[in-house]
C-alpha cells in the first residue's frame, strides 16, 4: 500500500526543488524532464481530483463548501483511489509525496482540511528565510516586494481565493508566513520533519538522505548522489530556459519559476526598511527557526 | 411560478434529448408541452442518508444496484433510480433555485451515465448545420469560448453537458442542454456581456446565467470535438489531431463524469464512441493561452480550421 507524505511549505520555499530531487531518484542516465516527472503526486489544491472524486462541479461551490469536502478527497486518495488527473505508474513507489501550500487549518466543520492522519502519514515541512521568500514571491505573483511583504504578514491572505472567477486550483489559505509555518509545526495530528531550505542548499545529499529515511522511501547512495546532480539548481533553470516549465506562473508572459535559488540574496535585493519590516513581522518565528535577525533591538523586543 | 400539488409534476422539459417532468422549475432548461409519458421524473421526497446494500461508495455517492445516492453537502441529497427517476431532499434553509442548478448539471449527467449514454463535459455551438464541441474540466474555458463564438453569430447548442447519440448508419448527434450560458463575473465584464446577464447561478456565487444572441433547442449532427488545453510546457499553442489512442483517452476523460465511466463499466463504450466520432467528425486538441486577450486569435484559428476540415466554405 502506497503511503502518503505531504511536502508542505509556504510558496517559494524550495518545495518544487525537493520534489525534483525525489523525482530524479529514478533517473539513471539523464535528468528527469521537469515537465514530465516520473514520481508526481501532484498538489493537494488541484481542482481535477476534487471534481473527479466528488463528481461535483467545484465551480458551483463556494470556497468554504469546497473546504468542507476536501478531507473526504484526501482520505480517498490516501486509501489509493485513482484521481484520473495523472497516469498511474505501473509499479507505484512506496511513498506518494504530495505538494501542499495550504496552511494546516480546520474546515468550517472543525476537522483538519488535509484530513489529519487519515490524509497522510506524515509531513515534511520546508521553510526558508522570509527575507529570501519575499523577493521570490514578488517575482512569482507579479507584485512588488513591498506588496509581497504585506501579503506575508496578512493573516487573511490566500492563493486562488477570488470570487468573480474560477481559479485553476482550489483556494489555499496562507495566513501570513509565520502563521503558515506555525500551523504545520504546531499541529499534533501527524509527525513532522522540519527542513530548512538553507540546509538543503548547504548539504543537499545529507538533507535528502534524512528526508527519505523519515518518509520510509528507500534509495541507495548512488541514486541519491545522481539525484542531487540532476536536480542541481542550475540544471533546473537551464531546462526551464530551454523548454519552459509547465508550473511556472503566466508562461505567456515569459514568467520564470526558477529564479536565483540562492540563500541570503536578500542582502542585495531588499532595502534596509524592507528587512526591518520582515524582521518585525516575523521575529518570533525567525528566531524559532534559527534565522538571525540583523537588528539587535528587534531581536530583543520582537 | 407554478404551484404544484404533492406529487404532481407541473414543469416539462427536454434535457439532453429526454422528456423530463419535474415538480420544480429548472431555469434554463428547454421547456416543452406537457408529456404523458416522460422518460425522467423529478420530485421532492425524503432521501435516505445511507443506501442499503451499497456495493460501491465514494466521498459523496453510493451505488446499490440501479440506485445511485448522491449528495451535495449543505445543499441536497439526490436518489437516482434506474435512470428514470430523480428524488431530491433539500437541506434546511436551501432554496429550490440552488437545487435546480445541481439537478440540471451533475445529477442529470450521472443519470445519463446510468442510462449508458455517451455524455461529454462540453460546450457546443452551431457551425453551418453541425455542432462543434469544446470539452474540458471546470475552469478549462468551455463557456467563455462558447460565449465568444456566440458573439460572432454562432448559435449556442450546449453550455456544460453534451449527450451524444450514436446510431448505426447515421452521423453522431448532439443533444442541446439548455438556452443559457453560465459565466463568471470576470468573463461577463471582459466579454462585454453585462446587458445579457441574468440571475446568479446560485445566490452565493458571482456566476450568472447569460442569454446568448441565439440558442438551439434541436439536436444537430456532430461536426468536430475539440479538447481545450492550456498552453503550458510541454503543450504548444495550436490545433492538432491526436493519434487514435490519445483521441480515445481524450474522449473518456471528457466524459461528463469520468468516474462514472469507470463505475458503470463504460470504458469500452467510450472507446467505440471515440473511434466513431474521430472518423465521422474528428477529435482535436485546441491548445491556447488561458487569458481573455487571446480569445479573438483562437476564434480566428477555429474559423480557419473549419474551412480546412470542410465544416465551412469560403465565402464566394
Amino acid at each position: 500500500m502506497t503511503r502518503t507524505v505531504w511536502l508542505a511549505s509556504y510558496p517559494k520555499s524550495g518545495n518544487t526543488w525537493l520534489r525534483m530531487l525525489i523525482a530524479n531518484l529514478s533517473a539513471t542516465d539523464r535528468p528527469a524532464d521537469i515537465n514530465d516527472l516520473p514520481e508526481r503526486g501532484g498538489i493537494a489544491s488541484a481542482r481535477g481530483p476534487f471534481d473527479y472524486l466528488t463528481m461535483i462541479d467545484s465551480g458551483l461551490l463556494t470556497h468554504d463548501e469546497i473546504d468542507a469536502l476536501r478531507p473526504r478527497v484526501y482520505e480517498e486518495l490516501a486509501r489509493g483511489a485513482a484521481d484520473d488527473e495523472y497516469d498511474q505508474p505501473a509499479d507505484a513507489p512506496p511513498v506518494r509525496f504530495v505538494k501542499a501550500h495550504d496552511a494546516y487549518t480546520l474546515t468550517p466543520n472543525g476537522e483538519p482540511l488535509l484530513a489529519g492522519a487519515r490524509g497522510a502519514e506524515s509531513a515534511i515541512v520546508i521553510v526558508r528565510d522570509p527575507r529570501d521568500v519575499a523577493p521570490s514571491l514578488a517575482n512569482h505573483s507579479s507584485m512588488s516586494i513591498d506588496e509581497a511583504i504585506v501579503f506575508m504578514s496578512n493573516e487573511q491572505a490566500a492563493f486562488c481565493s477570488r470570487l468573480d472567477r474560477l481559479h485553476n486550483q482550489l483556494r489555499q489559505q496562507l495566513p501570513g508566513w509565520s502563521g503558515h509555518v506555525a500551523s504545520w509545526l504546531d499541529q499534533a495530528d501527524i509527525p513532522v520533519l522540519l527542513v530548512r531550505y538553507e540546509d538543503l542548499q548547504a548539504d543537499t545529499l545529507a538533507v535528502l538522505r534524512g528526508v527519505l529515511a523519515f518518509a520510509g522511501r528507500p534509495a541507495d547512495e548512488e541514486a541519491m548522489r545522481r539525484a542531487v546532480a540532476f536536480a542541481d539548481f542550475a540544471q533546473l533553470r537551464q531546462q526551464e530556459q530551454e523548454k519552459g516549465f509547465g508550473e511556472a506562473p503566466r508562461p505567456w508572459a515569459g514568467g520564470t519559476f526558477f529564479r536565483r535559488g540562492e540563500s541570503g540574496a536578500w542582502r542585495d535585493e531588499l532595502t534596509p526598511e524592507q528587512v526591518a519590516r520582515i524582521e518585525a513581522d516575523h521575529a518570533d518565528m525567525m528566531r524559532r527557526l534559527g534565522y538571525e535577525l540583523t537588528s539587535a533591538r528587534l531581536a530583543l523586543t520582537g | 411560478m407554478h404551484q404544484s400539488k404533492a406529487g404532481q409534476p407541473v414543469h416539462f422539459y427536454r434535457v439532453a434529448g429526454l422528456a423530463v417532468a419535474s415538480e420544480i422549475e429548472l431555469p434554463g432548461a428547454i421547456a416543452v408541452p406537457r408529456t404523458a409519458e416522460p422518460a425522467v421524473t423529478i420530485r421532492a421526497a425524503a432521501v435516505p442518508a445511507v443506501l442499503e446494500g451499497a456495493t460501491k461508495k465514494g466521498a459523496t455517492w453510493q451505488i446499490a444496484g440501479d440506485r445511485f445516492l448522491f449528495q451535495v453537502p449543505g445543499v441536497a441529497r439526490f436518489l437516482l433510480s434506474g435512470g428514470r427517476e430523480i428524488v431530491f431532499e433539500t437541506a434546511a434553509g436551501v432554496d429550490a433555485h440552488d437545487v435546480s442548478i445541481f439537478l440540471l448539471g451533475t445529477v442529470f449527467g450521472i443519470l445519463l451515465h446510468q442510462r449508458g449514454e455517451i455524455v461529454l463535459h462540453a460546450s457546443a455551438v452551431r457551425v453551418n448545420d453541425k455542432a462543434v464541441l469544446f470539452c474540458g474540466a471546470s475552469g478549462a474555458g468551455k463557456s467563455t469560448l462558447a460565449a465568444a463564438l456566440a458573439q460572432r453569430g454562432f448559435s449556442l447548442v450546449a453550455d456544460d453537458l453534451c449527450a451524444v447519440t450514436l446510431a448505426e448508419g447515421t452521423a453522431p448527434t448532439v443533444q442541446p442542454d439548455g438556452r443559457h450560458l453560465k459565466l463568471w463575473a470576470q468573463a461577463i465584464e471582459r466579454l462585454d456581456l453585462a446587458e445579457r446577464r441574468g440571475a446568479p447561478v446560485r445566490n452565493k456565487l458571482q456566476k450568472f446565467f447569460v442569454e446568448p444572441a441565439a440558442a438551439l433547442a434541436e439536436p444537430l449532427p456532430l461536426g468536430a470535438v475539440y479538447a481545450l488545453r492550456e498552453a503550458r510546457p510541454p503543450h504548444k499553442p495550436g490545433i492538432e489531431r491526436p493519434n487514435v489512442v490519445d483521441a480515445a483517452l481524450i474522449l473518456r476523460r471528457s466524459a461528463y463524469r469520468p468516474q462514472m465511466v469507470n463505475r458503470m463499466e463504460q470504458k469500452a463504450d467510450y472507446f467505440r464512441a471515440a473511434t466513431t466520432i474521430a472518423n465521422a467528425a474528428g477529435i482535436f486538441n485546441l491548445t491556447r493561452t488561458l487569458n481573455f486577450a487571446s480569445i479573438a486569435e483562437v476564434v480566428g484559428w477555429l474559423e480557419q480550421h473549419w474551412l480546412d476540415i470542410g465544416l465551412t466554405e469560403k465565402a464566394a
